[in-house]
């Protein structure tokens, strides 16, 4: 039998980040990947924070594989006819250390997977881990048991191994992922986002699923932009609509067509999303096991914030850290490995999604999905229409109208402003 | 018996810039053929217990494949590193470097434009004996091969060796590599022959886009209206469509002979 001292199922960001720190502590780790390469299967909406390698790899912004690094973040409320759209630009967020930035998955992930590697990782591609064994894991190779005194499972949205260990939670909030990649020529990206050299936009739309809770994005790569909805599933199945219709309807929305006309469709791809949050996390500790990523839900959608790698990143950091250290006191049971949940509590992997443990329930609701969009779109067209027949109309007055028109009561609104507040503060 | 599984790395779905006609690959995407892989399997089947070696033309990246064939089963691999672009010529430095095959087992074409010479070029210059179109190859005392032939025939065929046997891309594959396999042929030396087979045998004329001569037109007299009605047509005189239905196809080309007689194509 194949003898590791860990072995990590599934080479993504999590994964990669616990084998980089457990070949760094010395130890032998098999990082298990059941694509031809790292990244070869992913999906996600195309913007990584990157600021959490800085405990990792120094320095990583001369060497990640980056399509442009996002200087302009933008969210817009969409209606049918109309878009409302806060636009932040902040120069600094293109010069070093940075602060997001749109990638794609088949390259960073081969990146991060090749830090492990040079740090001493051992990786298996091409291979399924197919659940756990006594000493370790089973995969679908012919003698592929690995033995290994600690499993991370970084295997995904539907972490096969959390599920046999009954540590699978029944997941609210599942999404469902659905991306265009759209070819442009990168001057043609340049001119209508108003972006020079690498710098990259970032669009996060909500109001353009109709009755489905969700959201959905647009990002610019270097010579391409990625556009797509984020679609609750229970309510996709309900709405009988397949998902790239609403991807053509988001294409063909005024606010948006102009910036993506001519765009030569070069990859469609879609992917499970756990935005449940907190709430919605498996055990993230069990005997001789420990589960980072996607496979803990750690993927934050929470309104403003939409962010996963780094969460991945900095799971798969605090579990690769917790194992070395429970096979260095040779305690690998649930106690000795107790260390991989207290650390991400003291840091922005828990502490965040703890915080923000109400705001997945809050965004995916059907207030702020189907009748804030047109208020708050009705409230600022009301402000800003010159109708000189008539004095300009209150603030009152228009909130009171906005609301009537779409149903929205009062003590709804002040519920969800103190819900919002209470988790942003 | 030296059996070679001479395989081609090439990129599947190569990008190919619509204006200058560059072709760019992606060293992730790219792999074996599903030729390449059933002449890999064929290779290590007919070898047996013999030695099967897996040989390559291609950048370091390529080393990959190598590694898949040694997991696979393969005793060796060995990466030509070339300069030039006669891939025929390179395979045959680097498999005289380890000894005389007996046989060489390639896929039928390669999917990055391939034209199926190279098994044929190898075959010339190992003096062996060419099968190609092969969907079964067995060695039972004797190399024979099943080639397809139209019409869903089948041909069954006694092949000499030494030999060069391409092969169709069919449902086998090399087997699932075991675990130890894998580890094993990743921590493998892979042998690297450094060759430069020369420019390409096969020389394009310079690729430009079509650009006809302009021609200088003299604007038609008179005023605006009457040029209009100049450049447009309107007022040329011109022979008005005739529609005709002939009875027959021989009526029909009588028709058309006539209609090419009439209007000085054909001699009266």
């Amino acid at each position: 039998m194949t003898e590791f001292d860990v072995v990590v199922v599934g080479a993504g960001p999590a994964g990669s980040a616990a084998a980089l720190e457990v070949a760094r502590a010395g130890l032998s780790v098999a990082l298990v990947e059941r694509g031809p390469f790292p990244g070869a299967k992913n999906v996600f909406g195309g913007v990584v924070y990157g600021r959490v390698l800085d405990e990792l790899i120094p320095r990583w912004w001369e060497r990640m594989p980056v399509q442009r690094w996002v200087t302009r973040r933008s969210t817009m409320v969409l209606t049918p006819t109309q878009a409302l759209t806060v636009d932040l630009r902040a120069q600094d967020w293109g010069q070093a250390p940075y602060n997001g930035a749109t990638a794609h998955r088949s390259e960073l992930d081969s990146w991060l997977a090749e830090q492990a590697v040079a740090a001493g990782a051992t990786l298996i591609t091409s291979t399924v881990v197919t659940g756990r064994s006594a000493t370790g894991v089973r995969t679908d190779r012919p003698d592929g048991d690995i033995a290994a005194k600690v499993v991370i499972a970084c295997d995904g949205v539907n972490s096969f191994l959390a599920k046999e260990a009954g540590l699978f939670k029944a997941r609210e909030h599942n999404t469902l992922g659905v991306k265009e990649t759209l070819a442009l020529p990168r001057a043609v990206i340049d001119e209508r986002f108003g972006l020079t050299g690498d710098e990259g936009a970032d669009f996060e739309i909500i109001g353009c699923t109709g009755d489905i809770p969700g959201g959905g994005f647009l990002y610019t790569n270097k010579e391409s932009v990625g556009i797509g909805v984020v679609l609750e599933l229970d309510g996709l199945t309900a709405a009988k609509v397949r998902p790239e219709e609403l991807i053509a309807e988001l294409k063909a929305h005024p606010a948006i067509a102009p910036l993506v006309r001519g765009g030569e469709l070069v990859e469609y791809s879609a992917h499970l999303i756990p935005e449940g949050g907190y709430r919605t996390m498996p055990e993230l500790v069990t005997d001789g096991m420990l589960i980072a990523g996607d496979a803990a839900a750690m993927c934050l959608a929470a309104g403003i914030w939409l962010e996963g790698v780094n969460f991945a990143l900095g799971a798969g950091m605090y579990a690769g850290r917790a194992a070395a250290a429970a096979i260095a006191k040779g305690d690998t049971s649930k106690a000795g490995l107790a260390a991989y949940r207290t650390m991400l509590e003291n840091s922005f992997v828990l502490g965040d999604h703890r915080r923000l443990r109400d705001m997945p329930g809050l965004v995916l609701s059907e207030r702020v999905q189907r009748r804030y969009p047109g208020l708050v779109c009705d409230l600022a067209q009301g402000m800003f229409e010159v109708d000189n027949a008539q004095p300009k109309p209150g603030l009152r007055k228009l909130l009171r109208e906005a609301r009537r028109t779409h149903g929205v009561r009062v003590r709804d609104l002040l519920r969800d402003g103190i819900t919002a507040m209470r988790s942003l503060s | 018996m030296l059996v070679i599984a001479a395989l081609r790395w090439v990129d599947p779905r190569p990008g190919v810039d619509p204006l200058t006609g560059a072709v760019h690959t992606d060293p992730k995407a790219s792999g074996p053929s599903a030729a390449d892989e059933c002449a890999l399997a064929h290779a290590l089947r007919i070898a047996g217990p013999g030695r099967c070696v897996a040989v390559t033309a291609g950048p370091p990246a390529a080393e990959g494949l190598l590694r898949d064939a040694l997991a696979a089963g393969a005793t060796d691999a060995l990466r030509i590193d070339d300069a030039g672009a006669n891939t025929a010529v390179a395979l045959t430095a680097g498999i005289r470097t380890l000894g005389p095959p007996d046989v060489i087992v390639c896929g039928d074409h390669s999917l990055d434009h391939g034209t199926g010479a190279t098994p044929a070029l190898l075959a010339h210059a190992f003096g062996a004996a060419q099968a190609l179109g092969l969907v079964e190859l067995s060695m039972d005392g004797e190399l024979t091969g099943l080639r397809r032939l139209d019409g869903g025939r089948r041909e069954r065929l006694a092949i000499p060796l030494p030999a060069v046997c391409s092969v169709e891309p069919t449902g086998l594959r090399p087997p699932r590599a075991s675990l130890p396999a894998v580890l094993a042929a990743q921590a493998a030396a892979i042998p690297v022959v450094t060759v430069d087979s020369g420019p390409s045998m096969v020389q394009a004329g310079e690729q430009k886009p079509y650009r006809p001569r302009p021609t200088h037109l003299g604007a038609p007299a008179g005023d605006a209206h009457h040029r209009v009605l100049a450049l447009t047509g309107a007022l040329t005189e011109r022979t008005p469509p005739r529609v005709v239905r002939p009875a027959s196809a021989a009526e029909a080309a009588d028709e058309l002979l006539d209609f090419l007689r009439k209007h000085g194509f054909l001699e009266p």
